[in-house]
Parts: structure tokens; sequence; C-alpha cells
């Protein structure tokens, strides 16, 4: 059972070279980030959907991924129209919602949706340790990919080692109240892993070294980029110039 | 305690990548290539205490962000180690995002150095009887005192009307506050007795007069 | 034999980890109290996970669980079942999680209600028992194997339970401590399920022994034979 998951599939956007699906999902956001045209938005939603569609994402995960960012935008609305000054769009139990409050909560609402959703579809559908080698690739600063890869090998370890102990105390008739007693046992519990994930990581670390393990990881996935990759930068290109030259020139605005 | 994807905009996300950046690279520096495995089991405990670690609190349950406890670890590393436990979380579970992710390294980490600049040494000396307790909740709740100072700050920075959100926040952080310290006493009084070496932390540019 | 009130009581329990791969099917086992049975069995036959249900680690997929007299199904049930049954994990490195003894033996009293005071003179009297005296500072961590084994069945005996299931208590260990575990659980008053490989250790400190396989519980064959040559004199063992 690991707790490190990612969305397996075998679509055409699982293909595609991570490498290229990371930098596409960069710029995207980053686009997104940047506007606040509505008509550009509500684009972007679709594009998302139509990827998360394209790399057959599982509904119930991604349903609870959206619910998350979701449940914070319901509280945008529910406070955010009330607290902003500006026209009055209705009124309910006579506290006013003003239209610029709401018309602002939907935008950050469609920028938050569009962005998870392509990123989910586009790196979520990655492996994570195929990720940290796309990582390495893009000259991201190797002991940085070493931690996130390091990070990945520990965790699924430490969740192990987590349930059992918590098992045990369990046994020892452990009932997590909102007392001291119990805030003391699971920092020690805590405490404990890390000393042992310590000494265990060093002993691995010993016997890696042993093997002629010089502190680094020798990164034996190479990427191609092939022309299904050429065909989606250009393609991802275009959709971005369109939408940057829409925001350029403030046409096909919704509102 | 993060800042939901997309409610930044792009001078206020810049802005937070741009520190994270600065404070990342500092970081990597300090950090030996043998200290990268424990970094990297440091960033594994605060995933998977955000995971799967419930502590009851009231009808509810609340998990440790364990960012003081980071900071007395690996000081400067402690920004890279969020870094990466904040790009895993975005990734697996939408907690914060990609956009924010600079900010939210920001608030995590900063707090986590100035941690470990403030207690670490009271902890090396003190750490084996009462004062790992309280070094350690000394360190918990300025953790959390400066993440939520910085997160509120940037919040605002997203948008004046964002207040309320603050003010809602407040409330249930004065508990959250409350259990950290707690948490953190605890782990560090742990430490301290059982593996004090823990909190030796190499500062990198050792050998040519640190500062 | 069953001359006592029955203490833990297995009907038919089913359980797998995996849907098609069951590892108990129909499994059957009674203790009494003043009972000590020895459960063997290859590797992977189910012997800790029997145990692990007894005290509602895991449920069970078919079958019921009688704990001191009452069925138990629901988490709740368990509550008091683990208050009452002290189970010993086979390896100590899954039991000792507090940074001294004093606080390990401690963990277990103090989630039964005692209070302080009480359970510091408990944990004394443990370690008394026990051989340990002085212990109590001591970091669990730094122990040898042995210690860590002593000291985590002392945890579990804090607690007085009833009953105790005892996972492989002596695996792994020098001859010495293993002797020092045996001869313990001869003075010991509870009634217990000791899970072992080591067949010869089995039959020094239990009453009769049973044996797991494909999912069943039956009496172990070595030790049926031994019963029908109960009548020659000079039986090793006991």
């Amino acid at each position: 059972m690991s707790c490190v998951t990612h969305y397996t599939g075998n679509t055409c956007v699982h293909r595609l070279d991570p490498r290229t699906r990371l930098l596409v999902t960069l710029g995207f956001s980053l686009l997104m980030a940047l506007s606040n045209h509505s008509g550009v938005l509500c684009v972007g939603v679709v594009i998302g959907m139509m990827l998360a569609a394209l790399s057959r994402l599982p509904l119930k995960p991604l349903l609870k991924r959206l619910a998350r960012v979701n449940l914070f935008m319901f509280i945008l609305f529910l406070l955010v129209p009330v607290t902003f000054t500006g026209r009055t769009a209705f009124s309910v139990l006579s506290i006013d919602f003003s239209s610029e409050g709401l018309l602002w909560s939907t935008l950050i609402t469609l920028k938050a949706n569009a962005i998870v959703l392509v990123f989910a579809a586009l790196v979520g559908t990655v492996e994570p340790m195929i990720l940290g080698h796309a990582f390495f690739h893009l000259r991201v600063p190797a002991k940085l990919t070493h931690l996130f890869l390091f990070t990945l090998r520990y965790l699924d370890l430490f969740h192990h080692q987590y349930i059992t102990l918590l098992r045990a105390m369990k046994a020892r008739a452990f009932r997590p109240r909102m007392n001291l007693h119990s805030y003391r046992s699971y920092a020690f519990l805590l405490a404990m892993l890390l000393v042992r994930s310590l000494e265990r990581s060093e002993r691995i670390m010993a016997a890696m070294k042993c093997r002629g393990f010089k502190g680094k990881f020798h990164i034996i996935t190479h990427f191609r980029f092939q022309r299904r990759d050429l065909i989606f930068c250009i393609l991802s290109l275009a959709v971005g110039s369109i939408l940057l030259g829409a925001i350029y020139l403030n046409i096909w605005r919704i509102w | 305690m993060h800042i939901a994807e997309g409610v930044a905009p792009v001078p206020v996300a810049a802005a937070g990548a741009l520190v994270a950046a600065v404070g990342v690279t500092i970081g990597l520096r300090t950090m030996q290539d043998r200290q990268i495995p424990r970094a990297a089991l440091m960033s594994a405990v605060i995933f998977l205490a955000s995971l799967v670690l419930r502590l009851p609190f009231g009808p509810s349950s609340v998990h440790p962000l364990l960012n003081g406890l980071a900071g007395l670890i690996l000081g400067w590393a402690a920004i890279p180690v969020f870094l990466v436990t904040l790009f895993l979380q975005a990734l697996l579970f939408q907690y914060g995002g990609i956009t924010t992710l600079g900010i939210n390294t920001v608030t995590m980490g900063l707090p986590a150095v100035i941690c470990y600049y403030l207690f670490n040494g009271y902890i090396r000396k003190k750490g084996t009887g009462r004062g790992g307790f309280l070094g350690g909740v000394a360190a918990g709740v300025t953790a959390l005192v400066i993440s939520f100072v910085l997160w509120a700050g940037a919040l605002l920075l997203c948008g004046k009307h964002l207040a309320v959100i603050v003010g809602l926040a407040l409330g249930p952080h004065l508990g959250l506050v409350l259990i950290e310290g707690l948490f953190t006493g605890f782990a560090v009084s742990f430490l301290s007795r059982v593996y004090p070496a823990i909190f030796e932390v190499p500062s990198g540019r050792e050998g040519n007069g640190s500062a | 034999m069953g001359a006592g009130r029955v203490l833990l009581r297995f009907k038919n329990i089913g359980y797998g980890y995996e849907k098609d791969r069951p590892v108990l099917v129909e499994a059957g086992l009674e203790l009494a109290a003043g009972e000590r049975v020895g459960l063997t069995g290859p590797i992977g036959s189910g012997k800790t996970t029997l145990l692990h249900l007894a005290v509602g680690l895991l449920k069970p997929d078919r079958g019921t669980i009688e704990v001191f007299g009452r069925e138990r199904r629901t988490e709740r049930d368990f509550w008091e079942v683990r208050e009452r049954m002290g189970l010993l994990f086979q390896d100590p490195e899954d039991q000792l999680f507090c940074p001294t003894v004093l606080e390990d033996l401690a963990f277990g009293p103090l989630n039964q209600g005692r209070s302080r005071e009480e359970t510091e003179i408990i944990v004394g009297e443990t370690l008394e028992i026990l051989g340990l005296q002085g212990f109590e500072k001591r970091i669990t961590h730094h122990l040898s194997g042995g210690e860590k084994r002593l000291v985590s069945l002392a945890s579990i005996l804090t607690m007085k339970p009833d009953a105790l299931l005892l996972d492989e208590p002596v695996i792994g260990l020098d001859p010495e401590s293993r002797e020092r575990i045996r001869s313990l659980l001869l003075t010991l008053p509870q009634a217990m399920i000791i899970v072992s490989h080591d067949r010869e250790f089995l039959l020094s400190v239990t009453n009769h022994t049973l044996a797991l396989r494909g999912g069943r519980v039956s009496p172990a064959a070595e030790r049926a034979g031994g019963d029908r040559l109960s009548a020659l004199p000079a039986r090793e063992g006991k």
C-alpha cells in the first residue's frame, strides 16, 4: 500500500515526454495566473477538462482533488462579496453581496480550476520517481532532485513503520483524545520513527557506499523527444499565443 | 496554512517565488551531500504528518506543521525541504498549488530558519533536561506565529478584502499554536535525550570562519 | 483442560489480507483461565493474524470472536479487551516508542486511566519482578535486543492483564535471555497463548500445543504423539 500514487494509464497524454508536460503545465499556469480575462479563463477550464478526459483521470480521485480547491472557493464566495465594496448584486437576510466581489470570486475560481485540471492531467499522470528524473534533465539543481528522490524513497518505509507502531499503541489501549498524554504519545511516536529511520538511512547509505555510491544517483532514465511531443508543443504554443493575444487585444470578454 | 492555487496575483506569486529561490539556494549550499538523506527523511516526516497524523482537537483534528522542528534539525536546509514537501502536497492532494508554491515555501521555511538561529544553540546546551521541552515549545510556537503572520500578510497582498479570511482563521490558529508548541516540545525532549546529535547542523561555511 | 472460565473463543474465523487469498478459513480456538496454549505453524500461516484479531487490530471477514464472555464486533467492543488482554509484538521495535523505559512502561496504565502515582508503583514492582531494577531512566532505543524484549514484555505486564498473547517471545534471543523469559513465563499466573516456532520451548512452557495449517487450527502432531506416549515413563519436556 503506497501513499505516493499517480494517475496510471496508457493514454496519449501518458505517452508524452514528462519534460514537455512539466514545461507546458508551468507555462499554462503562468498564463492563467496572469489573466483576469473571463473568456480566456473559461477556455482554460475547458482545456483542463479536455486534457483530464484525454488522460482518462479516474473520476473519484479527481473530484476529491477539485473538491479540496473548491471548498476554499466556496468560502470566498460566501465572504468576499460581503466585504467587497461595490454595487449590490443581491441581498440575503439584509446582507448585501456586491457584484464586484462575486465577479472577483468567480475569476479566482475559474483560474484555480483550470490550473488544477491541467496540473492533474499533465503532471499528476507522471510516476513521481520519473518526475524526479525529469527535474534532473530540466537542470533543476542536482541536490534538490536528490532530495526529492530520497523523499519518495523514504515515504513508504516511514508510512509502514508509522502504521505498525500506532497499531501496537492501540493494542496497549491507546485511544487518542484531546489531552497532553495523547499529544505526548504522538510526538514520541514521530520522534522515535525519525530516530530509527535516520539510523536506518545511515545503514542504507553505508551499504550503498560499499557498492561504490559517491553521493549521486545515476539518472538512467533518458527521455526521447518524439514527434508527438513536437506536435503537442506546437499546439500548446499556438493555443497559448491565441489566449495571450485575446488578453492583449482585450477581445472575447464574457463580462 | 497555505495559499490555495490561483489566489495569488502574478506580482505576489513572483515575489514569493523569488524569495523562495534565494532561500532554497542558500539551503542547498549549506546542505552537504551526506546530509541529503537526513533532509529527505524530514520532508517525508512532514509530508506524512500532514497526511496521517491526527491530533484530536475539539470535535475535529489537526496535524502539526513541524516547521519549528524542521528548522532546529536542518537550519537553512529546511527551506528546500519545505519546497519538496509542498510540491508533493500540491501534486498528490492539491494542498496549495504550483503558482503559490513559492509563497507557501517562504511561509513555512523562513520561520524554520529563524527558529534555528533562536533556539538551536539553547537546545544543544540545555536539551537533556527540562530545557529540551521548553526550547521545543518555544520553537514550535515561534515558528507557527511567524508562519501565520507571513501567511496573513501574503493573503492581504493578494487582496485587501481577504482580511475577513485572516480574521476567521485567527481563532482556530490560537489553538493550533498551543498544540504545535506542545507537540514540538515533546518531540524535541525525546530527540535531545535519545539522539542529541540530530541537532548538530553543519553551517556549510565551516572552516572559513562562520559569521 | 477446559476447567476454567473461557476467556477467548474464536468460532469459524475467516480472514484474508487480499480478497481471494484467505489466510484463515474456519479457524476455531479457545483459551480458558489458567490455560497455556502453544500455537505453531509455518510462516505466513496466520498465527500473528489470529493474535491481532483477538484484540481487534484486525476485523474478521467471517465468524465470531468472544472475549471475556461477550461477543466483540466493533472497535468500541475491543476497547475493554485491549485494557485486559496483553499482546506482545514479535518485534520489540514495533512496540517501544517512548524515550525512557519508565515512560514506556507507564504508557499502558495511563491509557487504562490509572493515576500517575499508582502507575509509578506498578512500574517499580514490574521491573523488580523482571529483574530490571534501576532501568527506569534507561533510554529504550539504546537497550540490547534481549533487554528490549524484556522491557516490551514488562510494558504489557504493567497493565495487569487477565490474559497474554505472546508472539514469538524468544525468537532471535541469546540462550541466556531466552532462559530468563522462559522461567519468567512459568511464574506468571495469566492464561496465555504463545506463538512460537520453537517446539522445545513450547513444550516447556505450555499445557498443550495447537497447529495452524491451511487456515485451520488443529492439535499439533508432535504433541498428540507425545500424549499417546504419555503412558511411558521418563517423558521429556515437563
